[in-house]
């Protein structure tokens, strides 16, 4: 999987400039964060990857080819986009029929709906709750819920648009597996987040969004590691990072085991 | 120990057309002016508890409820909401569950309560002035509520909540669609409101900002209360694990620190101490 942003840039029909001439490629199967404040950007970019906005100048790549030539419901076999908000994506009466729309959609076989149910709703969590209204779940359950949609429609890259907000230790820790499964199954995950402790515990690629455009792109440990550049974001490395950081501890560290690693580092040195 | 400000008595709910109670036995007492946290796995009962502290539990859930929640002089059950709005205020986890949905305007939003309440229009014009300004929400004041983005309407609810200028504000996870620094800001806020005397009572995700602000902590876990205590004594304590929270990665580190030897000191809360306490064992 591919995706290309050539100098692209969008003009929202109020006159407001989102994006500011992006240049972007995102390739292969390493899940990537996009990070930055409130208003950056993340969502109108993502919107782009399968067509939901289209861009106000320059192109959009899949694969190599343009955005341009296919419909959204098309592009939606290669690309899923999980809402940020839950109430815009689901509408159906059940978790079970929220599940079977999109692959109907697009004519995937009965029996293979069948047998993806069974992986996805495991992976989700929402294997004993099939038959309940979406309305009845609880806030994180719905976004699951949201996620196993999509995850169902089998696309090659998938969005998730802030899938932590409110989430607790063990939906974290969820999310952290269905990342990997996807990973593991040959899929390029993008997701959008405000949790830096999340970010850097499960993406090696950051890109910084920072007023309509990338402000830094790159390796998690080289993005973090400059703290100025990140102040124009108000995008704060995680707590860990920051006590290291607040030290002196030469390394960007993430973990307990490479702060201690770090610190001994610096305690011979 | 200061004025009790609110009480919960031996306090069980559960809602109708569910098996399992959503609260067990929950007693507790909050002190005046104090900044108090419930933290606790989802589904563990925090929002029910919320409902039940500003009376949404009985007046507007039903279910099978025992024990007394008592706000000021007032037991909640007794009480209608509108004396209960005097006293206690709550800010929904979900802005868009609170709105009215029959404002035209943030203006008008902002001022649906004081209107029930019967204040005047110019009183009302210079608390909504005044809130909007505080809460960053002044620039879209004759926008509809609808328009708005997830942030926004977070800002406006927590608004329209602090306009009725409750004795003890109750916050339910009420940042979850702001970035960081939008958090803060609205944290600083409650903060600034905490420190001229309100009474906070918070639900929150974020142990790092659980451990610099709570004076107090309740851990709920299904539907119990499985500890109450200072930040301090709960963080330190690896029991606490085993009830699905979180916590501060300073615990983390400063208790690495100290089982490979480099320092005797208890493990910090917070992020200046915890730097302080790394820098003393690098030297060390």
């Amino acid at each position: 999987m591919k995706i290309e942003l050539k100098n692209m840039r969008h003009v929202y029909p109020t006159g407001d400039e989102a994006l500011k001439g992006i240049d972007l490629v995102i390739e292969g199967t390493e899940p990537v964060a996009i990070i930055g404040q409130n208003g950056a950007g993340k969502t109108t970019i993502v919107k782009h990857f399968n067509g939901i906005l289209r861009p106000t100048t320059g192109d959009v790549l899949i694969n190599g080819e343009s955005i341009a030539n296919r419909s959204t419901a098309s592009w939606s076999k290669e690309v899923g986009y999980v809402f940020q908000n839950p109430d815009d994506q689901l509408f159906l009466e059940s978790v079970q029929k929220e599940f079977e729309f999109g692959p109907q959609r697009i004519g995937m076989p009965e029996k293979e709906i069948r047998e993806r149910m069974e992986w996805v709703s495991e992976l989700v969590g929402l294997k004993e709750k099939l038959d309940l209204h979406p309305f009845d779940l609880t806030s994180t359950e719905k976004k699951f819920c949201t996620i196993g949609a999509i995850i169902m429609m089998n696309p090659n890259a998938l969005i998730f648009d802030e899938p932590t907000c409110g989430q607790d230790v063990e939906g974290n820790l969820r999310l952290r597996r269905i990342i990997s499964e996807l990973k593991e199954k040959g899929k390029l995950c993008i997701t959008i987040s405000h949790d830096m402790k999340f970010v850097v515990d499960n993406f090696k690629r950051v890109v910084v969004m920072c007023k309509g455009k990338v402000l830094l792109d790159g390796k998690t440990e080289e993005v973090f590691s400059q703290v100025e550049t990140l102040k124009q974001s108000f995008v704060t490395p995680p707590p860990i990072t920051k006590v290291a950081q607040g030290a002196g501890l030469k390394e960007t560290v993430f973990t307990t085991e490479a702060f201690i690693e770090a610190f001994e580092a610096c305690r011979k040195g | 120990m200061g004025k009790v400000v609110l009480e919960v008595k031996d306090f069980s709910f559960r809602y109708r057309q569910t098996k399992r109670k959503a609260l067990k036995n929950v007693s507790f007492q909050v002190e005046e002016g104090s900044f108090f946290c419930i933290i606790g796995a989802n589904g563990s009962g925090k929002s029910t508890l919320c409902n039940a502290l500003v009376g949404l539990i009985p007046h507007y859930f039903v279910g099978k409820m025992s024990g007394e929640v008592h706000v000021g002089d007032l037991k909640v059950e007794d009480s209608t909401i509108a004396q209960l709005s005097a006293e206690i205020g709550l800010v929904f986890q979900n802005p868009f569950n609170q709105l009215s949905y029959t404002a035209g305007t943030v203006a008008e939003e902002l001022a649906y309560g004081l209107g029930n309440r019967g204040v005047s229009r110019e009183v009302m014009k210079e608390k909504v002035e005044y809130v909007s300004r505080l809460m960053r929400i002044d620039h879209i004041i004759h926008k509809n509520p609808l328009e708005l983005s997830g942030g926004q309407v977070q800002r406006v609810a927590f608004g329209s909540t602090f306009i009725m200028e409750p004795k003890i504000l109750v916050l339910d996870e009420c940042t979850t669609q702001l970035d960081p620094l939008g958090s803060e800001e609205i944290f600083d806020i409650v903060k600034s409101l905490n420190q001229k005397g309100i009474t906070v009572i918070m639900v929150d995700h974020e142990m790092e900002r659980v451990a610099r602000c709570a004076d107090k902590i309740l851990v709920l876990d299904a539907g119990e209360v499985a500890a109450i205590d200072t930040p301090q004594n709960i963080f330190r304590d690896p029991e606490m694990l085993k009830h699905h929270i979180g916590i501060p990665d300073y615990v983390k580190v400063c208790q690495a620190l100290k089982e490979k030897g480099y320092t005797r000191r208890e493990a910090e809360i917070m992020e200046e101490p915890a730097i302080e306490l790394v820098k003393e064992a690098l030297t060390g």
